[in-house]
């Protein structure tokens, strides 16, 4: 639990490249070779100004953002970590060739009683990922678990 | 192995509550497919990837990520309705995947509301194991017609 860090506070910053070897990678390990993640042809052909990111790609942004300092800086035990749900919000469509700029914020931290005893911590991290534009095109939040332990 | 048979709509869906969407089935998951989402994904959590690892931290196994369920949801979704009319997609985590697992992806259309102008289909979808366990629960809005 912090108290270091009230609600609202933006924690980190970091960018998600939009590029075709990515975005084709990414959909081939969720197992989908549907050609519109790896031939703009075929995405034109299917109503798309080019390639478009799969509907979780935002989750690729673990390249680059540092989630261990991010966990350290707000005193949790990673040992005790789990991810409870995610949430995306889809403003704009996003496509191949942009380069996006997220910026992530804590927005709930909440106690509840664990279910094996202990009060779990449940954080709700909000990431707000902007094209060079300045238009906000996708918000995913996230809710982390830290389960109950002795610290 | 791929899910890909029809293309993916390009004008919103006549969606009416109770309609079914199409089921898929995928798997069995393998090692490989939990290990080629770490390096697309970029979350290198040992306890997905190191067996040793996982196991003294008390799993009989690696088990698989949460994100890589939800991105098979979610790409399955993206068939079903099609990419560019989902609003939002959104998962809860209720159980772990394992290797071996055959999982299947489902959905249903929970309600239909108006809205500004324009019809909104509320979804229910699921990744079920072989063994009946949920291991996400799943909910979005997509554009219908």
């Amino acid at each position: 639990m912090t108290d270091t860090f009230p609600i609202g506070t933006e924690l980190d910053e970091f960018p998600l490249p939009v590029e075709s070897s990515k975005v084709r990678e990414f959909a081939i390990a969720l197992l989908d070779d549907d050609p519109i993640y790896q031939d703009v042809g075929a995405a034109r052909a299917a109503g798309f100004d080019d390639i478009p990111a799969p509907l979780t790609f935002a989750a690729a942004s673990s390249h680059f953002r540092h989630d261990l300092l991010m966990f350290e800086r707000l005193d949790m035990d990673l040992r005790r970590v789990l991810h409870g749900e995610s949430s995306w919000e889809y403003l704009t469509p996003v496509t191949v060739g942009e380069r996006l700029l997220a910026r992530r914020r804590l927005a709930d931290v909440a106690m509840r009683p664990g279910k094996r005893g202990g009060d779990m911590t449940l954080y709700t991290f909000e990431t707000e990922f902007v094209n060079d534009r300045g238009d906000t095109v996708l918000r995913q939040r996230d809710v982390v678990i830290e389960t109950g332990g002795a610290k | 192995m791929s899910a890909t048979t029809t293309p993916m709509p390009i004008k919103p869906l006549a969606l009416q509550k109770g309609d079914h969407g199409p089921q898929a089935t995928i798997g069995p998951i393998t090692r490989t497919d939990i290990v080629r989402y770490a390096g697309a994904g970029g979350d290198f959590n040992p306890i997905h990837h190191d067996e040793e690892f996982a196991r003294a931290a008390g799993m009989p196994s690696v088990f698989s990520h949460g994100l890589l369920s939800a991105g098979l949801l979610a790409q399955h979704l993206a068939r079903w309705v099609g990419l560019a009319h989902v609003r939002s997609f959104a998962v809860r985590f209720t159980g772990q995947v394992w290797p071996g697992d055959m999982l299947v992806l489902a959905g249903r259309v929970a309600r239909v509301e108006e809205s500004g102008g324009e019809r909104l289909a509320h979804l229910e979808l699921t990744v079920t194991r072989q063994t009946g366990d949920v291991a996400v629960k799943g909910k979005a809005v997509t554009v219908a017609r």
